[in-house]
């Protein structure tokens, strides 16, 4: 990658490095086509010097340990799993698959219709009654992802005139959401509640803010108390996206509004199924009323095929080891614990995060990829983001933490990843 | 070669802060888009020169600013950014002069008193108008190394559109750290932006120093 960098330089020509995604979002003229050759150009050359390290497919299930097929070489490795999120282990489990294999024989492949339509089994009512008993709520409805959920379930709810306030580091999905209600989107700084009592001030009609239980770039937990106090005082209703969370924080894995006895003053609850399950989908659980109206109103749900009957049974069962198994939890926060202190002796920043997402900070985006290439040639699978998903000067490597990793695969992470660091200057020796 | 008009500095400071949209499209003619850092929220640009050498002489000047989408050209590099400035304010008569004679960039149409502090790691402008304070801001260093920046800046004169490549080489500091701060008083130098709604740290602090900033020709735009 530095020799790349170098050649470019006297060729006269700037560096690929000078160049990322957010550059190539305008194009000339009046053709759409004209948005390709430039970024063709660029990726091009940037795809063999470390941006091929997303996307590389796997080749085996996402255990601690997965076949990966390098981007660049072709050559295929068993390399430590850091990079999956299925915090629990669940997803390869053998009576999830089992479950899944049966429901597969029994339905066929996919659902062939809308959750409106003829596209609801009796497994898919299963899992939103055992979601909706899990979060202690009347009723819970099912998305086919954790992105149509959040856009579903916002532009159910909210109209042009009204006003959303995100926390600045808010999903994508909860953006687009926004975006598709058409209403006055107000973005507060990160996990900052006297920036949002700021911007909540004066407002008048219909508010929701929307917040996430763990951010998951840099890992570190909503503050949840504050945010509600300063949205009750302004007659705000709440939103909190438990993507990364869900099954994990509070005493029975309900998520961080457990952790924090507040499930009662967040107004709408929402998850997904894709992290700590392992699977796919998303929910946003409540009262019946709230159900039925976004059963008519969440575009994203009733405009797509529903859930593969095959996955609803993959999750339920999914969903029944997270009740019976809490020791699954205390073994996730063990080794989250294992892997803080590791990291803190061998003097590596992994910023503000205070849960299983791990940022490992390199802060240098013309070395990240380095780096990440170092760190999968010792044996390591993770993935490097850069600027523009996160600000600049903060790249930085992002760890996912299993309950399924032993701490022998940890330590066995950590001295590589200390390594390459060191090797880099960027950790202390 | 097309002629170039070149302008020597000491120091080119720049906050670039997150304000709505909606004020941004305000500002802006109606052929420039905002760029959004969120949906719903541009980016208000405040540069603060320091000039050592040009054809008019050393002098200071304030450049108020909104980014805008670039105008790409097929096979011709990528702009790092472009924008539209409402209002430059210079501390000499001659530089306005020049400056809206060359570029027709508006003006606030008095000189201003353009103060630098420089204690280290960090520098602030302090900008008065009639005696009375408007803008002061402050941004914080990174790591420094040589560059040459392509840019672009779009005006707007009456009914006629320009447009002007800029590149900006010298060393350069950069970084989103949220250190930096601005403030805005209330003042009729700052009537276009809605003042409680401009965020008041920058997203992103980009100090040059020692360096040349190139202007090339102006190019008249076809009416949109």
């Amino acid at each position: 990658m530095e020799a790349a960098q170098k050649k470019d330089a006297e060729a006269g020509k700037p560096a690929f490095t000078d160049y990322d995604y957010s550059n190539f979002y305008y194009g000339a003229g009046d053709d759409p086509l004209n948005l390709l050759p430039p970024f063709t150009e660029w990726y091009r050359e940037a795809r063999p010097n470390g941006y091929y390290l997303y996307s590389e497919p796997l080749e085996s299930a996402p255990t601690t340990k997965v076949r990966v097929r390098n981007g660049k070489t072709g050559e295929v490795r068993e390399l430590i799993n850091l990079a999956s999120y299925n915090y629990l282990g669940i997803s390869y489990r053998p009576e999830v698959r089992r479950a899944a294999i049966e429901a597969l024989e029994r339905y066929g492949l996919g659902a062939s219709g809308s959750p409106i339509l003829s596209g609801t089994f009796d497994i898919h009512v299963k899992l939103a009654e055992a979601v909706a008993q899990f979060k202690e709520k009347e009723g819970a409805i099912l998305f086919p992802t954790g992105y149509s959920a959040n856009v579903g379930f916002i532009s159910a709810l909210m109209r042009s005139g009204d006003h959303i306030f995100c926390d600045q580091y808010a999903h994508a999905s909860i953006v687009d959401g926004a975006i598709l209600a058409k209403s006055k989107t107000v973005f507060f700084r990160h996990n900052n509640p006297m920036d949002l009592e700021r911007k909540l001030g004066g407002v008048h009609g219909k508010k929701l803010v929307v917040v996430e239980g763990v951010y998951s770039m840099d890992g570190d937990v909503c503050l949840l108390p504050e945010i509600v106090d300063v949205a009750k005082r302004h007659g705000a209703r709440i939103l909190i996206d438990e993507a990364h969370s869900t099954f994990l924080f509070g005493a029975n894995g309900r998520g961080v509004a457990e952790h924090f006895g507040l499930e009662e003053e967040v107004d709408f609850h929402l998850g997904t199924f894709s992290k700590s399950l392992g699977g796919q989908g998303g929910f946003v659980a409540g009262s019946q009323e709230l159900v039925d109206y976004v059963r008519g109103f969440g575009r994203s749900r009733f405009f797509s095929c529903n859930l593969a009957p095959a996955l609803a049974a993959g999750l339920l069962t999914g969903l029944h080891i997270v009740e019976n198994e809490p020791e699954l939890r205390t073994r996730l926060w063990s080794n989250v614990a294992f892997l803080r202190r590791r990291f803190a002796e061998e003097g590596i920043d992994i910023g503000k995060s205070t849960s299983q997402v791990m940022p490992v900070m390199v802060n240098n985006d013309a070395k990240v990829f380095a780096v990440a290439e170092k760190i999968q040639e010792g044996g390591l699978y993770l993935q490097p983001v850069t600027y523009p998903a996160v600000p600049k000067h903060k790249s930085r490597l992002r760890i996912s933490v299993s309950a399924a990793h032993s701490e022998e695969e940890l330590e066995t992470a950590l001295q590589v990843i200390a390594r390459v660091l060191r090797a880099e200057g960027i950790c202390r020796s | 070669m097309p002629e170039l008009t070149r302008y020597g500095y000491r120091d080119a400071m720049s906050g670039f802060f997150e304000f709505p949209t909606e004020n941004a499209r305000r500002i802006l003619p109606a052929h420039l888009e905002p760029v959004e850092v969120h949906h719903g929220t541009s980016v208000f640009a405040l540069t603060a020169f320091d000039f050592n050498q040009s054809e008019v002489g050393p002098y200071g000047e304030v450049v108020m600013a909104v980014l805008v989408s670039p105008l790409v050209k097929p096979g011709q590099p990528f702009p790092k950014s472009a924008m539209y400035p409402y209002l430059v304010a210079t501390t000499t008569r001659a530089a306005r002069e020049h400056a809206i004679e060359r570029w027709h960039l508006p003006h606030w149409m008095e000189d201003v008193d353009i103060a630098f502090d420089r204690p280290g790691d960090h520098i602030a402008v302090h900008v008065k108008a009639d005696g009375a304070p408007v803008v002061d801001m402050t941004i914080y260093q990174y790591a420094w190394k040589p560059v040459s920046h392509l840019h672009q800046s779009f005006m707007k004169d009456g009914e006629a559109n320009y447009f002007a490549q800029v590149t900006m080489e010298g060393q350069h500091s950069e970084h989103e750290d949220e250190k930096g701060k601005l403030v805005l008083h209330d003042h009729p130098f700052n009537k276009a932006l809605s003042i409680p709604d401009v965020y008041d740290t920058p997203f992103r602090e980009q100090w040059m120093r020692d360096g040349l900033q190139t202007f090339q020709p102006l190019v008249q735009l076809e009416a949109a």
